[in-house]
């Protein structure tokens, strides 16, 4: 396959004179209707002085003595290590890394799917932490949250409750009652600060079929503020061989 | 530094549209497979420029940013139209003389969009990857990503085809 005959195949494509001349008579027909011109220029002053006291009254983050932006609020993820103990990281501009745990999962779920990805289902948490922050807004750019969760027999027997709750059985302890599986929480959720620690929600990434990220993420991080002020902050999920590294954007 | 007049002219319309009407097109064409929405994207993408009135630095800088816009727009547009109807094989000849490249086209239109943007911005506009990274707002190692991954989905499609 000879990719440069790409180029020759896009570029014989034309656009038809019909539409070329009816894109130029509107385009024509809007200069006419603009009787006043808009000067940008004019409004340069006026919009920087009236963006430098909307910062101050939103309090938007100044920059620090090193010229780092400094945010109001600290975002921690947290994942098991290897030896089973929580290993807590503050994201910085320094990447943070997490072995992939994929294998309790690996094979199990086929239902949880982003559109036509595969997911790689990774145990990272974040926690954010600062003062006087109302609800917090995760949103991932790829992929989704997922929620380890356990049911009982009779629950998994509801299969309109599995399905309204968006929970997929994943496996059962032998000889017991309960069971395990993943709850779809979507690519967004919202939570409040001080209810954080009731939801565990675990990032859930798309790979390329061969457990390789397909293309690095974005999650991007707001803050509500109880004075009804927002902050926001974007982390980048890239992949390290068999790891995944988090960084503040 | 190309300054467009505040007040745009005639003159100015008819350049923007003859010198960059045909690239915006083709690429709104492959992207959305329908040519009213690609009229659509184009003809915003231009009313966009005389209303903003950006300045730029050089031609190569204006140009980057109708790509920016048009690409921009038509993410928007498929988000809100889903279900869109691609263009037959046999209506191609409407837009490209060149029969060899029907079913390279083809291909090409049937790739997801995400991979189909930067192909184009590489092969067809020829734009190196730190360059697309910039205009589509997105990290250089996932624009490298999308190109290989894009380039093994067109080669597992014509060879299934010619299998």
């Amino acid at each position: 396959m000879d990719f440069d005959k790409m180029k020759d195949a896009v570029k014989s494509i034309e656009m038809p004179e019909t539409i070329k001349s009816r894109v130029k008579k509107n385009s024509n027909l809007l200069e006419k209707e603009k009787s006043v011109p808009f000067s940008p220029k004019k409004w340069i002053s006026v919009a920087c002085a009236i963006a430098v006291l909307l910062l101050i009254i939103i309090g938007f983050p100044l920059p620090d003595r090193n010229g780092n932006i400094a945010s109001n609020f600290t975002i921690t993820a947290y994942a098991s290590s290897v030896d089973g103990n929580q290993l807590y990281k503050n994201l910085s501009e320094e990447k943070a890394i997490f072995e992939l745990a994929t294998e309790q999962r690996m094979g199990l779920i086929t239902s949880v799917a982003d559109g036509e990805n595969n997911l790689i289902f990774t145990d990272v948490i974040l926690k954010v932490t600062g003062e006087q922050i109302e609800s917090i807004t995760y949103t991932l750019s790829e992929g989704k949250f997922i929620e380890d969760v356990i049911f009982t027999a009779k629950e998994r027997a509801d299969k309109e409750w599995l399905l309204s709750e968006k929970i997929y059985m994943m496996s059962r302890e032998p000889g017991s009652d309960v069971y395990q599986g993943i709850k779809e929480v979507g690519n967004t959720y919202t939570v409040n600060y001080n209810e954080q620690e009731k939801h565990k929600y675990t990032l859930a990434i798309p790979h390329d079929g061969n457990y390789v990220i397909d293309e690095d993420i974005v999650i991007q991080v707001i803050v509500k503020y109880t004075g009804g002020n927002m902050e926001q902050q974007n982390i980048l999920v890239t992949q390290e061989s068999d790891s995944i590294s988090l960084t503040l954007k | 530094m190309l300054q467009q007049a505040v007040g745009s002219t005639g003159q100015d319309i008819e350049r923007i549209v003859d010198t960059y009407g045909n690239m915006l097109f083709r690429i709104c064409l492959l992207i959305l497979c329908n040519e009213n929405d690609a009229e659509d994207v184009v003809q915003d993408t231009f009313i966009n420029y005389l209303t903003k009135s950006p300045t730029f630095h050089d031609s190569e800088h204006e140009k980057a940013w109708l790509i920016t816009v048009a690409t921009n727009r038509c993410k928007n547009m498929r988000r809100f139209n889903l279900m869109r109807r691609h263009i037959d094989i046999c209506d191609l000849q409407l837009y490209s003389k060149d029969v060899e490249s029907y079913g390279l086209l083809d291909h090409l239109m049937k790739l997801p969009n995400k991979y189909k943007i930067v192909l184009l911005l590489n092969y067809v506009e020829g734009y190196k990857v730190d360059e697309i990274a910039t205009l589509l707002n997105i990290t250089s190692s996932a624009v490298k990503k999308r190109l290989q991954r894009g380039r093994v989905i067109i080669r597992e499609s014509y060879r299934k085809e010619n299998s």
